[in-house]
């Protein structure tokens, strides 16, 4: 192996995949752009429906109200959303124009339960409505809050009237805090969003790169001309590798600079505007996430790019390299899902489960826990895993039909014809890589 | 032979097929070359020419036997051999995203070709094959008839003393073969030791100082053409060449 050769080839594949459309849009255009555009629509989407929703009626109809309460009547009926409907008779003819989408919701009066008998003209509300439908759980959802605001106002004049003091009803009223810092809100909206796009962004920019060094060459006749090029085979292989890994790299470092940008520029404004207004979400990294999510993405770039590239060299064509790489990038996504489980962080046992490690590690990041041994566990297997991954291609590239791109089978056939079988014949056929 | 700079001896290759076994594409095979002489290899199509030219340029490697080029052993030599060699067949192309000019530095770059000469060197070739024009143009935007000219410069651009030209007239339309021609004999008079494989009997007559007619993986007879005439008693290399298959073949079937 030689390094000038390895940076004259390395050069030279960068160089030629930059001119590649496809490779420039997967693996820089998309993760850079992915995401403003993603989330602009989103929000746009987001407050096109809200504002449809705000503006909507709720078709209620209202049986038995207590005449104790007209207020309570009045209140529904002044609600500019909620439509009260007159004529329907009888909870059963409600409910089948619920059920046929005629009418959103059924308020119903009923007389209170024994226990609630204690306070004059008490009564207890029944919101009939049809969850599988969006406009009846909005018509719930109105009907109840005014029901709610209603009861307040109601317990509280009783408690006038029964001189209840102010201090002895406040220990009765529900009163949330949240003690989250806007950072650590907006942490947990990045430690779901990054460590996933992070991931599935260095296998995207891994994935055209990987098949067009290696059946795309092949398809365009230029491996044999690369073969007879004084470099080492070693040489040639390790260059292509650096090559891909850098795509998967520069896709996941541009992904997550897109992201947290666009984070901060477009999804805090928006929590903001939907939120109770208390508390402003906060986009902000600790400083050593900066350096754990570039080694993360380095490490997974390393082992996306040997896995890709084995399964690709496989291929005589560029579409059968893309069937055969492909399954690859979806399989990333499993082990994936592990990582976002938010009230989890990283545990012996998920630090050794490859590419679930790394995503669980860049989210303790995001929020603050930075567990170093485990960290160090996690880097230590997807290493592990480069190195198998390296050491399988080693063997398999020591085939020269594979090498020539003459074998005409899959990598599953391979494996059970040449690696397990061992036939001797195969095993005769072999060349040493290293030796050139 | 004391100025041979190929040289092959009992070089075999065989392949493992799953459903006929080993197979014997190359069948212990001898012969030499030496500077400033083009060596021509004659066979039909899978008679062994390929497969025995990959194994000089080192991209396969021989079952047994030995070869050696410019002095340095295909098996133990690997990337020296490589780099005193050009290979040139109808399966090397040329990388269609960079520019002619791209490709030549590329080439004489990664085969060794002293870093301050290059500019100097991919120069002087655009200037010889006439290619100033769309030098700067990417490969994928050229006709056939200027990629091969980027070509045969891709395959000299570093300068190696020995040529392999594997089939290069195929596809190719009659101007450009003669084209091509023209250039191996320019290589062989600048003294170059040229290996040129071929079916086209014309080709091989006009082309080559000596001639090895190959079938099934062997050699059935090497010389010039005057020699092959006067072996045979035959005159067109046509004749010559149905003349010896010809003979094998009742000897095999006699047994």
């Amino acid at each position: 192996m030689d390094w000038y050769d390895i940076w004259i080839l390395y050069r030279h594949e960068i160089r030629s995949a930059l001119r590649e459309r496809t490779i420039v849009m997967n693996s820089i255009l998309m993760p850079v752009f992915l995401y403003p555009v993603m989330l602009w629509v989103m929000s746009t989407g987001f407050l096109f429906v809200a504002g449809l929703a705000e503006r909507s009626q709720s078709r209620v109809v209202i049986l038995d109200p207590p005449a104790a309460h007209p207020e309570l009547l009045d209140s529904l009926r002044a609600h500019t959303n909620i439509d009260v409907r007159e004529g329907v008779v009888g909870s059963d003819a409600a409910l089948e124009l619920i059920l046929s989408g005629e009418l959103d919701a059924l308020v119903e009066f009923l007389a209170p339960e024994a226990e609630g008998r204690a306070l004059d003209d008490n009564f207890r509300v029944a919101i009939h409505y049809d969850r599988a439908v969006e406009r009846s759980r909005r018509a719930r959802a109105r009907v109840e809050s005014v029901v709610a605001d209603y009861r307040d106002e109601w317990l509280d004049r009783e408690a006038v009237a029964l001189s209840i003091p102010d201090a002895d009803r406040a220990q009765f009223r529900i009163l949330e805090d949240n003690v989250s810092s806007g950072r650590e809100m907006g942490a947990l909206i990045m430690g779901m969003l990054i460590p996933m796009f992070l991931v599935l962004m260095v296998a995207l920019g891994c994935l055209i790169p990987s098949i067009d060094c290696t059946a795309g060459e092949r398809e365009r006749s230029t491996w044999e001309t690369l073969m007879t090029v004084s470099a080492s085979r070693l040489s040639v292989v390790t260059a292509k590798y650096f090559y891909v890994a850098t795509f998967g790299i520069l896709a996941g470092v541009l992904n997550v600079t897109a992201m947290f940008v666009s984070l901060g520029a477009i999804v805090a404004p928006l929590l903001a505007e939907v939120g109770d207004g208390t508390r402003a979400f906060q986009f902000s990294l600790p400083l050593m996430a900066l350096p754990v999510m570039i080694v993360a993405a380095i490490a997974l770039a390393l082992f996306f790019a040997a896995a890709m590239m084995i399964l690709a060299s496989f291929a005589r064509t560029f579409k059968d390299g893309q069937a055969m790489v492909t399954p690859v990038y979806w399989l990333a996504m499993l082990p994936i899902l592990l990582g976002q489980q938010t009230d989890r962080t990283l545990t012996p046992a998920i630090a050794a489960i490859p590419v679930a490690n790394a995503a669980m590690m860049i989210r303790d990041a995001i929020n603050g826990v930075f567990l170093w041994p485990l960290m160090a566990e996690t880097l230590a297997v997807l290493l592990l895993m480069v190195v198998a991954c390296l050491l399988l291609a080693r063997t398999i590239l020591q085939f020269e039909d594979l090498l020539l791109g003459s074998y005409d089978g899959s990598f599953w056939r391979f494996a059970k014809e040449r690696l397990l079988k061992k036939n001797a014949g195969w095993n005769a056929a072999k060349t040493e890589i290293g030796g050139g | 032979m004391a100025d041979a700079r190929v040289k092959v001896e009992a070089l075999c290759k065989s392949f493992w097929d799953e459903s006929r076994g080993e197979v014997r594409a190359v069948d212990s095979i001898d012969f030499d070359c030496r500077q400033g002489e083009v060596f021509g290899l004659l066979g039909a199509n899978g008679a062994g020419k390929t497969t025995t030219l990959r194994m000089l340029a080192t991209i396969l490697k021989p079952t047994s036997g030995r070869a050696s080029l410019n002095g340095y052993d295909v098996l133990t030599e690997p990337e020296s051999v490589r780099r005193s060699l050009g290979f040139y067949s109808a399966s090397t192309a040329l990388y269609p995203r960079l520019t002619g000019k791209e490709t030549l530095e590329f080439f004489a770059r990664i085969n060794r070709y002293p870093p301050d000469l290059v500019e100097e060197r991919v120069e002087s070739l655009i200037e010889r094959f006439g290619i100033a024009e769309y030098a700067g143009a990417r490969v994928e935007k050229l006709s056939s008839g200027m990629k091969q000219k980027i070509s045969i410069a891709r395959t000299i651009v570093h300068d190696p003393p020995v040529l392999i030209f594997d089939e290069p007239t195929v596809g190719l339309d009659v101007m450009a073969a003669i084209e091509m021609q023209q250039v191996i004999r320019e290589l062989r008079d600048e003294g170059k030791t040229i290996i040129f494989s071929t079916h086209i009997m014309s080709e091989a007559e006009k082309l080559c100082d000596r001639i090895a007619i190959i079938h099934q993986g062997r050699i059935l007879a090497l010389g010039t053409l005057e020699e092959h005439r006067q072996a045979t008693g035959k005159h067109y290399l046509e004749d010559i060449f149905v003349h010896e298959v010809m003979a094998v073949t009742e000897v095999e079937s006699s047994l």
